[in-house]
């Protein structure tokens, strides 16, 4: 009986010692960057940080005043479910599907680009180069123009493949895709959620009636997942 | 199975992300019990029905967080003894009225300046709206059962007898009541252990919540809310039920809205970013450490059709 009030009491803040351990090693193994905005990164450590100093004391005051046994109310059963959860995502890594995120969702409209204009064209990134084509619709002044480019293969159903990048303002509930449509190579079949490395140029094709920019290109590498796949 | 593993990576984002704010309410409620153990300042807040629930949407400038942290700073305002009015208008507009999501709106939306304008103004008549619908329950249908018990500790026994605290009822059941102020201070070991007992028993309904969002969020195509866009009435109404699913925080709510701003309704928009703050899957789990079910269900109700009566009086001043 003396050991189950004990661990009762101690639940507290061995708890909280495993929450904030969760959302500090969230954050130094990197996992948050498949999850959240980098902006919020620090502020998900410093809460992990203060939530174990707060366990910490918690267990000092309790082991100090050896007050183990005075606390005498069970253990509230949504604590295990806690529990199970912070252990789940320990053990259990996130491992998104951005194909299937981004397949049912809508294409975001970006806000206008900063750099976009004044960088090389080969130094622009997928999600530059989709706000470049939005706000500057007319195809034919980037006909020609070199391309390098990562991204994910994004299949939608009905809809040739392109390649995507997911945008996040927050977090990955509101992720939302920026695709290019690609002049895939004859014979090649573009995987989704496969990490390619594209380089090759911007060309103009009709589509519906009405001229736009394609990806057509003269190499195209697999590379594994960006350690940063999220752009803001 | 690709679409479980999404939607376990959705949640992880979710909860996360909503962690640190959760935290930072438990303390701010926390230091409140610790420094002004008594809130005698609380009771004197005024009652007026129209004056009340301005007073507490203007507390929000305190707290400079997003709609999870506001429900523990909310239920300390009304455990404390603060009138009702300025605790429902606390938690409904506070989310709205703080610096860092006043500062996000006028961010992401600097060419629409009405919108900087039409969304405090929208969450304050939310807050009233509610506040005084709300009032018209009583505690006892409103309050849940161990937030009334706390708040009747505090109230004098001319207005709460004794029999009403709960305190003395023969034959009833031991209720467990939280340490109640006193005229002695509360030590920093009371202060800790109640302030990691409320994070966790909020964290439960915040996984539930997260859970129940991104289960939504991955079997329910976001094109089909937005599918509707052009029409005033049904963008405001697929826009309410967006806001309802993807459950983001009201900081950064006004960055997501801009990535749809310019296929929806002006009053789909403003109905986003009204709704999102007062009512989200996310928060049906917190809401019950304040609220009863019914009163939960008729507070998102109202906001609902009042939000749906603003966006589409928008629309219609706007189109």
């Amino acid at each position: 009986m003396t050991l189950r009030l004990r661990w009762s009491s101690l639940s507290l803040p061995l708890l909280l010692l495993l929450w904030g351990w969760v959302m500090v090693w969230s954050t130094a193994s990197g996992r948050l960057d498949l999850l959240l905005r980098s902006v919020y990164h620090p502020i998900v450590a410093v809460g992990g940080g203060l939530l174990i100093l707060i366990g910490l004391l918690q267990l000092r005051l309790l082991l100090r005043r050896k007050r183990a046994g005075q606390a005498s109310q069970t253990l509230p059963r949504g604590w295990w479910l806690t529990a199970l959860v912070a252990l789940a995502i320990i053990v259990f890594p996130p491992q998104p599907s951005f194909n299937d995120l981004a397949s049912s969702r809508p294409s975001s409209l970006p806000e206008a680009p900063r750099l976009a204009f004044v960088l090389p064209p080969e130094q622009r990134t997928l999600t530059e180069w989709v706000r470049l084509l939005r706000t500057q619709p007319d195809p034919s002044l980037h006909a020609g123009a070199p391309v390098s480019i990562s991204g994910f293969v994004l299949k939608r159903p009905g809809e040739p493949a392109q390649l995507a990048r997911l945008m996040v303002r927050c977090c990955l509930a509101d992720a939302t895709p920026s695709g290019l449509p690609v002049l895939w190579p004859e014979g090649f079949d573009p995987k989704p959620d496969t990490w390619l490395d594209v380089k090759g140029k911007m060309v103009t094709q009709e589509h519906d009636g009405a001229l736009r920019n394609v990806l057509e290109p003269s190499s195209l590498k697999v590379i594994p997942r960006p350690e940063r796949p999220l752009e803001p | 199975m690709a679409r479980l593993a999404t939607a376990w990576a959705i949640f992880q984002g979710l909860l996360l992300e909503s962690l640190p704010f959760l935290l930072l309410g438990v303390t701010i409620a926390a230091l409140a019990r610790w420094l002004v153990p008594q809130a005698a300042w609380v009771r004197r807040l005024p009652r007026h029905p129209l004056l009340a629930p301005v007073v507490g949407a203007l507390l929000g400038f305190a707290l400079p967080a997003c709609e999870c942290g506001n429900v523990p700073v909310a239920r300390r305002l009304l455990a404390s003894g603060a009138p009702l009015g300025t605790g429902f208008g606390f938690l409904f507009a506070a989310p709205v009225l703080n610096p860092i999501v006043l500062a996000s709106t006028w961010a992401a939306f600097p060419d629409q300046p009405w919108l900087l304008f039409a969304r405090p103004l929208g969450a304050f008549v939310i807050a009233i709206a509610l506040s005084a619908l709300l009032g018209l329950m009583g505690e006892r249908a409103l309050l849940e059962p161990a937030l009334l018990e706390e708040r009747r500790l505090t109230q004098p026994l001319a207005e709460v007898g004794l029999l009403e605290r709960g305190s003395g009822v023969l034959g009833a059941a031991p209720i467990p009541i939280s340490p109640r102020p006193s005229s002695q201070s509360i030590s920093l070991s009371d202060v800790l252990l109640h302030s990691g007992r409320e994070f966790l028993g909020l964290l439960v309904l915040l996984v539930l919540g997260c859970a129940l969002a991104a289960a939504v969020q991955s079997w329910l195509p976001r094109a089909w809310l937005l599918a509707v866009g052009s029409a005033p009435t049904l963008s405001v109404l697929a826009l309410m039920l967006l806001a309802l699913v993807v459950s983001v925080c009201s900081s950064v709510d006004a960055f997501l809205a801009l990535g749809f701003a310019a296929q929806v309704t002006p009053g789909a928009l403003l109905a986003f970013l009204l709704l999102g703050p007062v009512v989200d899957l996310k928060l049906a789990g917190l809401f019950t450490v304040l609220l009863r079910p019914k009163a939960i269900a008729v507070t998102a109700l109202a906001a609902s059709l009042l939000v749906l009566l603003i966006g589409q009086w928008v629309n219609l001043v706007q189109l």
